[in-house]
């Protein structure tokens, strides 16, 4: 693995790490943090002064899919979702991950309250005709897995700001982009609840186990 | 009586001496073969494993098998498409494969050698490392103008 990828990669999880050990602290013990930048507004209810918190949250977003739709954020209206980033003739940690990802597709087919949406980086090679045949060669149907293209500067936008996870072109690196290899988990608020290094296994579990942690927390 | 004694002995030695030539020659071979095995092993987990997985099986219809792979008997060609790339459609064990490889022009004929003998070993028929010479003559033969 290139070592610029690797340090990013090392660098989002440490920023995740770090984001998790301050956030976990206030929270209660079963619930996973929030993770993001976020801001404290001051108003006033019933002539008291009181503070809230602004989570980051991911925006609306306009994309079109493997089959050439429109898809926007109301695809994940009442659903959890894993999303990441890659390009399809990515030769390093795509394949990895696409490998990782598809345990997190079988594990959750068909269940209503789960979706994967897959960015891909390099939208001008990645054409939805391009996206449909990788999905089929994945062994991918169907709605559940979405994977996206579109506007390159809001892709890398979405990513690097809301989802907190670097995507950048680089001519010097083999396949000519740099990006992390993480899964971001997002909830049914839109939040993003957790972080993981989708090049590995252990990331992998950490992530399903999440998954249902937080698919808990809606059954109350 | 005595000569054929004597000529029995020598014979005996010098069957004697050629042997341990023998052996010591074939042990420097299987040295080698495990060296280039270990090294090919570690330069396949890093630059080939990504797609064609650690146990050489592939991924899905996206990157084809090594594992029972025709190629395995053309190790000339595995040693041009390891450094040249290739993006002509292939069949692997009856099924299609159409997306480009990427060539990898840093590995050098000594690394690509010890691939080579890698997955020939691994998963091919042989049981001798391929050696440079080999390697470079294959690149020579199949570079791209």
């Amino acid at each position: 693995m290139n070592s610029k990828v690797k340090s990013i990669l090392f660098h989002s999880l440490f920023v995740s790490a770090f984001l998790f050990a301050i956030t976990a602290c206030g929270d209660s013990e079963k619930k996973l943090p929030i993770l993001g930048e976020r801001d404290w507004v001051k108003k006033t209810v019933d002539g008291k002064e009181v503070v809230d918190t602004i989570y980051n949250t991911i925006p609306k977003f306009a994309f079109v899919n493997q089959y050439s739709d429109t898809v926007t954020e109301k695809i994940v209206e009442n659903k959890i979702y894993v999303t990441d980033f890659f390009f399809t003739t990515c030769p390093t940690i795509c394949p990895v991950m696409k490998k990782q990802m598809v345990k997190v597709y079988e594990a959750y087919k068909g269940n209503p309250d789960v979706m994967i949406l897959s960015h891909s980086i390099d939208p001008e090679h990645d054409t939805p005709a391009v996206l449909n045949k990788f999905a089929k060669d994945l062994g991918v149907e169907g709605q559940q897995w979405q994977f996206l293209t579109g506007d390159k500067a809001r892709i890398y936008e979405i990513g690097q700001n809301n989802y907190m996870s670097t995507a950048k072109e680089d001519t010097t690196v083999q396949g000519g982009y740099i990006h992390s290899g993480a899964f971001i988990l997002v909830d049914k608020e839109k939040h993003v609840r957790g972080m993981y290094d989708g090049t590995t296994e252990e990331g992998t579990k950490k992530l399903l186990n999440d998954m249902e942690r937080l698919l808990a927390e809606y059954k109350k | 009586m005595i000569l054929p004694q004597s000529t029995l002995a020598g014979t005996a030695r010098v069957l004697a001496f050629l042997m341990l030539g023998l052996a010591s020659c074939r042990s420097s071979e299987e040295l080698k073969s495990e060296q280039y095995f270990v090294t090919g092993q570690q330069l396949y987990m890093t630059h080939c494993a990504n797609c064609h997985q650690m146990e050489g099986n592939g991924m899905s219809n996206l990157y084809p098998p090594i594992v029972g792979s025709q190629i395995l008997s053309d190790k000339a060609r595995i040693a041009c498409i390891v450094q040249y790339g290739m993006s002509d459609t292939i069949v692997v064990n009856g099924k299609k494969f159409s997306r480009p490889m990427p060539p990898n022009p840093k590995l050098t004929e000594i690394e690509i050698a010890e691939i080579v003998s890698f997955v020939s070993m691994k998963w091919g028929k042989d049981s001798l490392y391929t050696p440079i010479e080999f390697v470079h003559k294959a690149l020579a033969d199949c570079k791209p103008d």
